[in-house]
């Protein structure tokens, strides 16, 4: 074995940039499929591991105080927590930057931990003693480190003062706030919870069943996990496709580039194999020494690069995570990363083994003339008629030189192939999904949200009716467009169940609303609706009929006019001109805290002073920024550019290996080619043509065929989310920006080229020449 | 004849060159003139196709001066060095060093293309030469087809494409049998008597005797004899 060992080891010092390439695709494919691989693993089932890894609540119950139930464990729990007791309260109003919903649900619990619901304590901690409370929240963002609210002193209407000590979170929202159980007393609970965990993953009919086992006397309220999965599933669960597609092309991408660098790097040592044969090593050892040789710079890449793809994918996976609508320990993937080298190192062999055991039935004589002896020119017609073209011939000679080796000219394509295609189609997603979440939030046109405070549960309200408030708002300096919105469930006639109408008023045709149309118009009056694809789907509406809306007795007719892709924040609903209400009943009390008003500022207005001067004209007023930071967009565009600019690395590595074997395979051409003239410069050209030409081809396919994948994800994604889109999120690219990305081939091969090509341009004739 | 017969076309003055340890080249002077065949002889790894490419510029020396048609191949950079060998300088190999993708012809024709003659042109003269070479009708085959003679044949007109001032040979014999290596001596002695000046690497006895009216001995990377011979034709 130390023979094998020696010669694999000379072999490698001898090919000390060749080792070095596979060392680097073997690191960065490896590091590309752990990322691929985690995010596979992730986005299969996403809310399901954080409702897990949370041991969360499949039912929740609500008791009345001091009923039965909870003390007797159904059948069929596998855990139960609780009883909690519970109270529901309007929201303090001073909580500065913390937001709360209006009514907020207390629950006393000693302990996050426990069998059921595992509150994750992101800051802060626990409320242990009265005076304390823990509120409900998402933790923010890898990478994002907004100042902590832990100390923030809250009073509740009854002049309890409250510190917050620490934010949790739980996937299956029990509560919106927790106390501790002393301070529970004193807050006159009016209901306990007790939290029911099933075995495995309960489907409807096993919830419903439990829930109707339950014990009924004093038995108020039951909710299911399935509802909180299916808001999961329906809402950003619909971005878990374009995470498989992403993780797919990583995963391809790796596994045929390093095929190619390795086979490759075998193919290219035949005549050495020769030699090796005549100095008498057995065709097994032949064998031995070629694994080794491409197993010590796999193995060093492959350990390196699956830590190093662990470090790419937590922030991205912590990010994703977040904009799924729930946050998890993203683990450490130790299975994923050794699952990552040692796939990896498999391919590594298998791309190395099938050539050499070519090499082992090779005779020696054969092998050895590899190099040397005149082969039969392949892709001779093409040569001849390129000699004749009306090039310099170095970009002949060099557009000639891949026809010599087809195989390995296809592989190089195909690498190029799928990196424009992932560099187009991460690309076009990135643009789809930031269009998609600036349509559905409406938060670029329309950022700014403002609403009466309600007088049920909050003090210091305003008198102005929402006329005035809309007067005072757009009397504010930056004040670009104001849209009143107020929603009324509306029974229409046919319909069994009520039906959520938005009616609009004001500039209601430029706060984003247009934008989000998939079919049809936009209103332009009275009397007519526009529907959002999910209800329209689910009540089997179409565009042109006309519905009865009827409200307190009072009926009017609407025409269907357009299909949007969603309506505004909470359940669908139709959206109407403010008129179609006064046309229904003119009579309609409206509360001012009922309307909701939306408004775009004028640029250079800055938001946080723009609020201010809203709570300043009226401390009556509620003001708040929609747009915040939409983390999904942007961990959605950071994790395709991150993929994308990988995947190119990798994609022009594998160019460059094809440009290296080429131009050692060619060095005694190249050397007689410089001996009889030609210059430094022919030969950087000639080298770095024989790349470019096989980039632009791979660019022109594989920019076609981005634009496929994108064209069948995209849809895929929407209709898994239930919504019709905007064309404008399939109509994503430019003539411009796809001849651009044509190009990347070629770029991505002539800067693969770049660097052996200047190495070949340098090589010492004489010494080239000598080694034959 | 031609007409600068007797012009000094190489000159290499104290011409050293070290690879590591090795000292492949030990104080090397040497002229010829237009119109000179010279051979080069002695054993294996004494230096003689260190001395070649040093003419050639295909290398660079350690220490000492290499003027060949009045250019200082010191002065010149590897551009400089390129354009130098495709003006004044044609080479013969003993492995031929063909390109396996083209067919004789466009091997022969790929020399002018180079200076940017075009593909017509060069196709014309290379013709010219394959004919003059009498191996006119290969012109398409493949130089895996061609017998070592032809493929050394089609070396040669590929030297002489650009019509150079020197034509080095590095034992262009070598690989040939018997037969075929006759044909290319005679080959280059007819060159040589219409006033190619001639450099040639050999250790063949009788292929220097017949081609080169000097022969310059080497041994350990010195020259060490020196003797006119008449030809033996
Ligand atoms: N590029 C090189 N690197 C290292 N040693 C070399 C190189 N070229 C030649 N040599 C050494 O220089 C000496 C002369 O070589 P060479 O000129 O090829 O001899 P010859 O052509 O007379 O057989 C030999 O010892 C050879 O090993
Ligand atoms: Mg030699």
């Amino acid at each position: 074995m130390s023979a094998v060992w020696r010669a694999a080891r000379a072999a490698v010092r001898r090919r000390k940039l060749q080792t070095v390439v596979i060392g680097i695709v073997v690191l960065f494919s490896a590091a590309t499929l752990v990322v691929a691989l985690r995010l596979l693993v992730a986005s299969t089932a996403p809310f399901e591991q954080v409702f897990n890894d949370q041991a969360g609540a499949h039912v929740v119950a609500v008791y009345e105080p001091g009923a039965a139930g909870p003390t007797t464990a159904p059948p069929g729990a596998v855990a139960v927590a609780g009883p909690f007791e519970q109270v529901v309260l309007p929201a303090p109003t001073d909580t500065g930057m913390i937001y709360l919903p209006d009514s907020l649900t207390v629950v006393g619990r000693a302990d996050p931990a426990g069998p059921v619901d595992r509150v994750e304590v992101w800051d802060g901690r626990w409320a242990t003693a009265p005076g304390e409370v823990v509120i409900a929240d998402l933790p923010p963002a890898a990478g994002y480190h907004p100042p902590s609210q832990v100390g923030t002193v809250m009073h509740l209407r009854d002049g309890t003062a409250l510190t917050v000590v620490g934010f949790g979170y739980s996937v299956s929202r029990t509560a919106d706030a927790w106390v501790a159980p002393a301070q529970m007393a004193q807050l006159h609970p009016t209901a306990v919870e007790v939290l029911y965990r099933l075995r495995g993953e309960p489907a409807a009919p096993t919830v419903d069943a439990f829930t109707a086992a339950l014990p009924s006397s004093g038995l108020l309220a039951t909710s299911s996990y399935l509802v909180i999965k299916e808001a999961v599933a329906a809402g950003p669960g619909a971005y878990v496709p374009f995470l498989i597609v992403f993780g797919i092309l990583g995963l391809l991408v790796a596994v045929l580039v390093v095929a190619n660098v390795v086979s490759g790097a075998v193919v290219s040592g035949y005549r050495h194999i020769g030699v090796l044969k005549a100095l008498g090593f057995t065709p097994v050892q032949v064998v031995a020494v070629y694994l080794t040789m491409v197993s010590v710079p796999a193995v060093v890449g492959a350990v390196l690069g699956s830590v190093a793809g662990e470090y790419a994918a937590r922030p991205l996976l912590s990010n994703a995570f977040q904009g799924l609508g729930f946050h998890g320990d993203v683990g450490n993937g130790l299975g994923v990363q050794v699952t990552a080298a040692a796939g990896i190192l498999v391919v590594v062999l298998l791309a190395a083994l099938l050539p050499a055991l070519r090499a082992r039935r090779l005779p020696a004589a054969e092998a050895i003339s590899a190099g040397s002896a005149p082969r039969s020119g392949r892709g001779l017609r093409a040569q001849r008629w390129l000699s004749g073209a009306r090039l310099p011939r170095s970009v002949s000679l060099g557009l000639g030189l891949p026809f010599a080796r087809p195989a390995r000219t296809a592989l190089t394509v195909a690498a190029v192939v799928l990196g424009v295609t992932t560099v187009t189609f991460s690309g076009g997603l990135a643009t789809t999904v930031a269009r998609y979440s600036s349509i559905a939030d409406r938060n670029e046109t329309a950022p700014i949200a403002v609403r009466a405070l309600n007088p049920e549960f909050q003090q210091g309200t305003t008198t102005r009716s929402d006329e005035d408030i809309e007067r005072l708002l757009r009397s504010l300096p930056g004040t670009r467009h104001v849209t009143a919105v107020l929603d009324k469930e509306v029974a229409v006639v046919g319909q069994a169940r009520a039906i959520r109408v938005v009616f609009l008023r004001g500039d209601r045709d430029e706060v984003g609303f247009k934008e989000a149309l998939v079919e049809g118009r936009w209103l332009r009056g009275a009397g007519e609706v526009v529907v959002p694809s999910a209800l329209l789907h689910e009540r089997g509406i179409h565009i042109g009929d006309r519905l009865t809306l009827e409200l307190d007795g009072h009926r009017t007719e609407v025409t269907v006019v357009g299909e949007t892709m969603s309506a505004s924040i909470g359940d669908p609903g139709l959206l109407t001109a403010w008129e179609t209400l006064q046309r229904l009943d003119p009579q309609e009390p409206i509360a001012n805290h009922d309307v909701m008003f939306q408004i775009a500022v004028t640029p250079g207005t800055g938001i946080p002073a723009y609020l201010a001067s809203v709570r300043a004209a009226d401390p009556g007023l509620n003001a708040w920024d929609n747009a915040g930071v939409n983390t999904f967009t942007v961990s959605m565009i950071s994790l395709s550019t991150t993929l994308s600019l990988m995947l190119g690395v990798v994609a022009a590595l594998s160019v460059l290996n094809t440009v290296l074997l080429n131009v050692r395979e060619r060095r005694r051409d190249l050397g007689m080619l410089k001996s009889i003239g030609m210059t430094p410069r022919q030969v950087v050209v000639m080298t770095v043509t024989s790349m470019a030409g096989l980039g632009l081809l791979g660019g022109l396919v594989g920019v076609p065929v981005g634009v496929l994948a994108h064209r069948f994800v995209v849809p895929l994604a929407t209709s898994a989310a239930k919504v019709d889109v905007p064309r404008a999120l399939l109509d994503v690219w430019q003539p411009g920006m796809l001849l651009l990305l044509a190009v990347t081939g070629a770029v991505i091969a002539v800067l693969g080229a770049l660097v052996p090509a200047r190495a070949a341009a340098r090589l010492t004739i004489a010494e080239v020449l000598r080694t034959e | 004849m031609s007409v600068d017969e007797g012009r000094v076309v190489v000159r290499l003055d104290g011409v050293r060159k070290e690879y590591g340890d090795t000292m492949a080249l030990d104080g090397v002077s040497l002229q010829i003139r237009a119109g000179e065949a010279v051979a080069v002889m002695g054993p294996s790894g004494c230096g003689k196709s260190t001395l070649l490419n040093m003419i050639a510029g295909l290398d660079r020396p350690s220490a000492g001066d290499v003027v060949v048609h009045d250019e200082d191949l010191s002065r010149l950079t590897e551009t400089g060095l390129a354009l130098f060998r495709r003006k004044r300088i044609g080479m013969i190999f003993q492995f031929f060093n063909l390109l396996d993708d083209l067919p004789a012809l466009e091997n022969v024709a790929l020399a002018a293309q180079l200076t940017g003659v075009s593909a017509g042109q060069a196709r014309r003269r290379a013709l010219e030469l394959l004919d003059e070479l009498g191996i006119a009708d290969r012109r398409n085959a493949y130089p895996a087809v061609l017998s070592g003679g032809e493929r050394q044949r089609v070396a040669v007109a590929r030297a002489l494409m650009n019509r150079p001032a020197l034509l080095l040979a590095d034992e262009p014999t070598g690989a040939l049998d018997s037969h075929a290596g006759e044909q290319v001596m005679d080959l280059l002695l007819d060159l040589n008597q219409i006033g190619q000046t001639l450099l040639l690497v050999t250790h063949d006895e009788r292929l220097a005797e017949r081609c080169a009216n000097r022969v310059v001995s080497v041994a350990d990377g010195r020259i060490v004899g020196e003797r006119s011979l008449e030809r033996t034709l």
